[in-house]
C-alpha cells in the first residue's frame, strides 16, 4: 500500500490536499499584518513642530506622520456623497463636508462663530440678511470662492430636479424655497443672492433670527464643478475640488476614504490633523474589537454601542476613562400618540399613561449612562429648556392613573382596544425602553401593548400617511441647529404627528420671528412647551447622552471642558460645520498603541 | 444532448422572467421609497420631484417594460444607493471578491471535509470518527457569524495575529474563509461518512473485494464514487450561496463584496439593484441545477437526462 502503487490522478488529488493543509498551516503562523514601522528612526526635531497649513503643533504633540486621525464610518450602506447639499441621508455618517468652509461654525457650547463669512447683519425689516465672505478664501484649483458659489448651492438645493433630501429645512424660512421646491418659480427666484463677490445675501419669509445659526448647513459646492460634473463632483478624487481644510485623495467604495490637508487652505478652521483615514466598519459589533485592536481611534457612540459595550467599558478603568458622555445632538426620546382617534383623542386616557411612566427604573436599569431622565421635550442646557418646571406635571403615579383611565371610561383597562407599540428600526436601548413601558401599562392598567420594531421606512410611510398608520409610538428627534424654534418646530399642526394646537402653534411661530427682548423670546417658547407638555399629546422618557470612545492620545482645546465642565467629541463632530475640526491633534502617547497608519 | 440542454436554457430564460414579473411587483408592494423622510414627511411636491428623478412616477407596467428593454439591451440601471457607478459596474466590482472568498471556502472545505469524512468511515466508531463527528456537529451548529465574531475575538483582540478586518491582503481571507468553509466542511464529512458506510455495505462492493481487489482500490473506484451521488446532491446548492457573498461575514470582516447589498438593497428601496441581485440569483440557481444533473450523468452512468432512448 505504497503512494506509487496510486493512480496518478488520485495521487494529485492527496498532493493538493497536502498543499492546502501546509498553506493553512502557515497562514495560520504567519506574523500579524503590521502597518510599516517607517518614520520610527524619525529624529526629534529641534524647535516647534508645524504641519503643512504651518499650524504650530504642541510640545506634546507626536511627529508629523503620526498626526492621521483614523476615523470608522457605519458602512452598512454604500455612501453616496460627502457634501450635505447632495444628499444628506446618503451621506456617510462621519467626516463628511470637509472640502469647503460653511458660513458659520459651531464651539464646543454650540455657539455660532464666523466661519466662510467674517461678519453679517440684519436689515431694519429683519428680513435681509447680508453675509461678508472671508476674501481669502481659494479653491485647490487656484479660483476664489465667491458669492456665486454659495448663491449656486442654494439653488441646487432648491432645484426640483435635483430633489434634495433635506429640501424641508430651508423651507418657509428662505424666500421662494418652498415655491421653487414645488416648481412654481424658477430657482433663480430664491431669496439668495450674490451682491459682489464677496457679499452674499439672504431674504426670508418672516424675520429669522436663527438663519446664522441654521446655517451652519452651508458648506459650498464650488460653482464651475458643479455645472461641468453635477453634484456628484466630490465622488472622485479626479473632479474633486477643495477649499476647506481637507483635500479627498483616495475614495475606495466600500472600505475607506482618506483625505489629506489642503495645502492651499486659506480659511481660518485651520487643523492640527494631517491626513484623515476612514474606514468602514460594517457591523457596529465590530467598533469596539477595531479600537481595541488599536486600528480605529475613536466609536462613535451615540446608537451603535451596545449595552454589553457598555457593561464591558464600566468594568475596564481604561476603557472606562476613554468613554466620554455628552449632550449628542440634543435627542430626546418620546411617546407619542394619534390624538386624532380614540382612544387617544381623550386627554383622561393620555394623562393616564403619562403618570404609568416609571422614568427613575427606566433609566436605572436600561438607559443607563446613555440618557437622562425628560419631564419636556428641550434638554437641559438647550436654549429655552425649562425641564426643572415639568418635572411634577406628570409625575410617576400609578393609582393616579387608574382613576384616571376609570374617569375616562376604562376602568382596569375595561374595553380598551389592545395596542401596537411601533419603533422605527431602533437600537437595543430604546427598545427595551419601549418594552419597559408595554410592561408597565399591562401591569397597572390592564391594557395589552404588542411592541413592534419595524423596518425604518415602512414606518416613515406609515407614520407619515393621512391619516396616519401609527397609532402609538416611541420616536426620537434631534437638533439641527441650537434654537427653539428647530426642536419645538416638529409639533407644529401638519408636521410630523397629527396632534395639532393653534394656540402653540402661534407661541412657536411668533417667538421663532420674535427679534425683541431675547429672554422674552425665551418665554414665549416656554409657554409653548408647556401646552406640548400638559396637553400629553407626547410623553416625554429620555434625553440621549450618546458616550463616543476617545483613545487617550488625541488632545486638543475642543476636547477640555465646555462650559458645562462636559469634555467630549461634541455635535456636529469633525467636519467644516465646526471648530473641532481645529482643536484636535495626536499626542505622542500614539506610540504606546499603534504605528503610522498607511 | 444538445437538445436536452437547449429545452433546460430555455427554461431558465422562462424563470427569469418569471422571477423579474414577481420581484418587481413585489418589491413596488413594500411600503416606503427611495426618498428619505427621517425627520419631517416631504411636502408633496418635494415627494413627487424625487419620484421623477428616478422615474417611479410612471405607471408601474410602463416602469417594467422600460426596465426590461434596457435589460435586453444590457443596461441594468443605476444604482440609487452608489449613483456614480452602474448596477452592472457595481456586481463586477463586488461579485469576485465575495466569489473568490467563496471559492476559497469551498476549496478548503471539499477537501477537508471529504478526507474527514473518509477517515471516519474507514475507521468506525474509533476515536477518528468520533472527533470528525464532533467537528461535523459543531460546523453544523455554531452560524458562522458566531464563530467569525470568536475569531476575531481571539486572534485579532487577544492574539494581535492578524488585523480585525480589512480587504487586499492575502491575511485577510484567513478569518473569513474559515468562518465561511466550516459548515459546508461539515455536510461534506457527515453526507461523505454516511454515503460510504451506506455504499460498503452493498453487493457490489462484496463482490469487488472478492474479485480480489485491494481496500483502497475499491475505495475509490466503486465506494467512493457512488458516494458521491447524494453529496452532490447536498452540495451543488451550498455553491451559489456561498460565492453570492454573505453579509454577517462580509460585514464582520470588512469585505467590500455583493453580500451586504442583499440587504441594503432592500432596506434602502433600491429597486434597480433588487432587481439585479434577484435575477442574478435566479439564474444562478438556475444553473447549478443544471450543472448538478449533468454530473449525475458522470458519476453514475444508469441516469440518463434524456431518457425513454433505451
Amino acid at each position: 500500500m505504497s503512494w506509487s502503487k496510486l493512480p496518478s490522478r488520485t495521487q494529485r488529488t492527496a498532493l493538493l490536499l497536502l498543499v492546502l493543509v501546509a498553506a493553512l498551516l502557515l497562514q495560520a503562523c504567519a506574523p500579524a499584518a503590521t502597518a510599516p514601522d517607517d518614520g520610527q528612526e524619525a529624529a526629534v526635531p529641534a524647535g516647534p513642530v508645524v504641519n503643512t497649513l504651518g499650524k504650530e503643533l504642541p510640545a506634546d504633540a507626536a511627529p508629523l506622520d503620526q498626526q492621521v486621525l483614523v476615523y470608522p464610518y457605519n458602512g452598512w450602506r454604500t455612501f453616496t456623497t460627502i457634501d450635505f447639499f447632495q444628499a444628506v441621508y446618503e451621506r456617510a455618517d462621519s467626516l463628511t463636508d470637509l472640502l469647503s468652509d460653511a458660513l458659520v461654525r459651531l464651539d464646543k457650547d454650540f455657539q455660532v462663530n464666523p466661519g466662510a463669512a467674517t461678519e453679517w447683519s440684519v436689515d431694519e425689516s429683519g428680513l435681509v440678511w447680508t453675509f461678508k465672505l472671508d476674501p481669502n478664501l481659494m479653491w485647490n484649483d487656484g479660483t476664489p470662492v465667491t458669492a456665486d458659489d454659495y448663491v449656486a448651492t442654494f439653488r441646487y438645493g432648491a432645484d426640483p430636479e435635483h430633489a434634495w433630501d433635506f429640501s424641508w429645512y430651508y423651507q418657509g424660512v428662505i424666500r421662494n424655497w418652498t415655491q421653487a421646491v414645488a416648481g412654481e418659480v424658477p430657482v433663480e427666484e430664491i431669496g439668495v443672492r450674490a451682491v459682489d463677490a464677496q457679499t452674499l445675501e439672504f431674504t426670508t419669509e418672516a424675520p429669522a433670527p436663527f438663519l446664522p445659526a441654521m446655517l451652519v448647513y452651508s458648506a459650498t459646492f464650488q460653482k464651475a464643478a458643479l455645472e461641468a460634473h453635477g453634484g456628484l463632483y466630490n465622488s472622485n478624487p479626479e473632479t474633486s475640488v477643495s477649499a476647506g481644510p481637507y483635500q479627498l485623495v483616495e475614495w475606495t467604495k466600500d472600505q475607506r476614504l482618506v483625505y489629506a490637508i489642503n495645502p492651499d487652505y486659506k480659511g481660518t478652521n485651520v487643523p492640527y490633523i494631517e491626513r484623515i483615514v476612514v474606514v468602514n466598519i460594517g457591523q457596529p459589533s465590530q467598533l469596539m474589537p477595531a479600537y481595541e485592536a488599536n486600528e480605529i481611534d475613536f466609536v462613535n457612540g451615540g446608537g451603535t454601542l451596545s449595552p454589553a459595550d457598555l457593561e464591558i467599558i464600566g468594568a475596564d478603568p481604561d476603557l472606562n476613562a476613554q468613554y466620554h458622555p455628552h449632550y449628542g445632538d440634543f435627542r430626546t426620546y418620546y411617546f407619542a400618540f394619534d390624538t386624532s382617534q380614540p382612544p387617544f383623542d381623550n386627554l383622561l386616557v393620555r394623562q393616564a399613561f403619562a403618570h404609568v411612566l416609571d422614568r427613575e427604573t427606566i433609566l436605572a436599569n436600561v438607559v443607563k449612562r446613555q440618557g437622562m431622565a425628560a419631564y419636556s421635550f428641550l434638554m437641559p442646557g438647550f436654549p429655552a429648556a425649562n425641564s426643572s418646571a415639568h418635572q411634577e406635571t406628570y409625575a410617576f403615579n400609578v393609582e393616579g392613573a387608574q382613576q384616571l383611565l376609570a374617569e375616562a371610561g376604562y376602568p382596569n383597562g375595561e374595553g380598551f382596544p389592545k395596542l401596537t407599540l411601533k419603533l422605527r428600526a431602533e437600537g437595543p436601548t430604546p427598545l427595551a425602553v419601549a418594552q419597559a413601558y408595554a410592561a408597565a401599562l399591562k401591569e397597572s392598567l390592564g391594557i395589552e401593548v404588542e411592541v413592534n420594531n419595524m423596518d425604518f421606512k415602512a414606518f416613515m410611510d406609515e407614520l407619515n400617511a393621512k391619516p396616519t398608520g401609527v397609532q402609538f409610538t416611541l420616536i426620537s428627534y434631534g437638533m439641527d441647529y441650537l434654537d427653539p424654534s428647530n426642536m419645538l418646530g416638529v409639533f407644529l399642526s401638519g408636521g410630523r404627528h397629527p396632534w395639532s394646537n393653534a394656540e402653540y402653534d402661534s407661541l412657536v411661530r411668533d417667538a421663532s420671528s420674535f427679534t425683541g427682548d431675547p429672554a422674552e423670546r425665551v418665554q414665549m417658547f416656554q409657554e409653548a412647551e408647556t401646552i406640548l407638555v400638559n396637553d400629553a399629546a407626547f410623553v416625554f422618557a429620555y434625553h440621549q447622552t450618546p458616550g463616543d470612545l476617545i483613545k487617550p492620545y488625541l488632545k486638543g482645546p475642543a476636547l477640555e471642558p465646555d462650559a458645562n465642565g462636559v469634555a467630549a467629541w461634541h455635535w456636529p463632530g469633525f467636519s467644516s460645520f465646526s471648530n473641532l475640526l481645529s482643536g484636535v491633534y495626536i499626542s505622542n502617547e500614539v506610540s504606546n498603541y499603534r504605528q503610522a497608519p498607511d | 444532448m444538445a437538445r436536452y440542454l437547449f429545452g433546460r436554457l430555455a427554461g431558465i430564460v422562462i424563470v427569469f422572467w418569471i422571477v423579474s414579473v414577481v420581484i418587481f411587483l413585489l418589491m413596488h408592494a413594500i411600503p416606503g421609497g427611495p426618498y428619505n423622510e427621517d425627520k419631517v414627511p416631504l411636502t408633496a411636491e418635494a415627494k413627487a420631484n424625487y419620484l421623477r428623478k428616478y422615474g417611479l412616477d410612471r405607471p408601474l407596467v410602463e416602469q417594467y417594460l422600460l426596465y426590461m428593454g434596457n435589460v435586453l439591451r444590457g443596461d441594468f440601471g443605476v444604482p440609487f444607493q452608489s449613483p456614480t457607478e452602474s448596477v452592472a459596474g457595481l456586481i463586477a466590482r463586488t461579485w469576485p471578491v465575495s466569489a473568490s472568498l467563496g471559492l476559497a471556502a469551498l476549496l478548503v472545505a471539499l477537501p477537508a471535509g471529504l478526507l474527514l469524512g473518509i477517515l471516519a468511515a474507514a475507521r468506525q466508531n474509533s476515536w477518528v470518527d468520533y472527533l470528525a463527528s464532533a467537528t461535523a456537529t459543531l460546523g453544523l451548529t455554531v452560524p458562522n457569524f458566531v464563530v467569525a465574531v470568536w475569531l476575531v475575538l481571539l486572534l485579532a483582540v487577544q492574539l494581535k495575529w492578524l488585523p480585525t478586518g480589512g480587504w487586499g491582503e492575502w491575511y485577510h481571507y484567513i478569518m473569513p474563509v474559515t468562518a465561511l468553509a466550516l459548515a459546508p466542511l461539515a455536510l461534506t464529512a457527515r453526507y461523505t461518512r454516511t454515503s460510504i458506510l451506506e455504499v460498503v455495505r452493498s453487493d457490489y462492493v462484496r463482490t469487488a473485494r472478492s474479485k480480489g481487489l485491494s481496500d483502497r482500490q475499491i475505495l475509490l473506484r466503486h465506494t467512493l464514487r457512488n458516494a458521491m451521488i447524494p453529496l452532490l446532491t447536498i452540495l451543488a446548492p451550498q455553491i451559489p450561496n456561498l460565492i453570492t457573498g454573505t453579509i454577517f461575514i462580509e460585514s464582520i470582516f470588512r469585505v467590500p463584496g455583493l453580500g451586504k447589498f442583499f440587504v441594503s438593497s432592500i432596506l434602502g428601496r433600491d429597486y434597480p439593484m433588487i432587481m439585479a441581485l434577484l435575477l442574478l440569483v435566479a439564474v444562478l440557481w438556475s444553473l447549478v441545477y443544471l450543472i448538478t444533473d449533468l454530473l449525475y450523468t458522470l458519476v453514475d452512468p444508469r441516469v440518463r437526462l434524456e431518457g425513454k432512448k433505451s
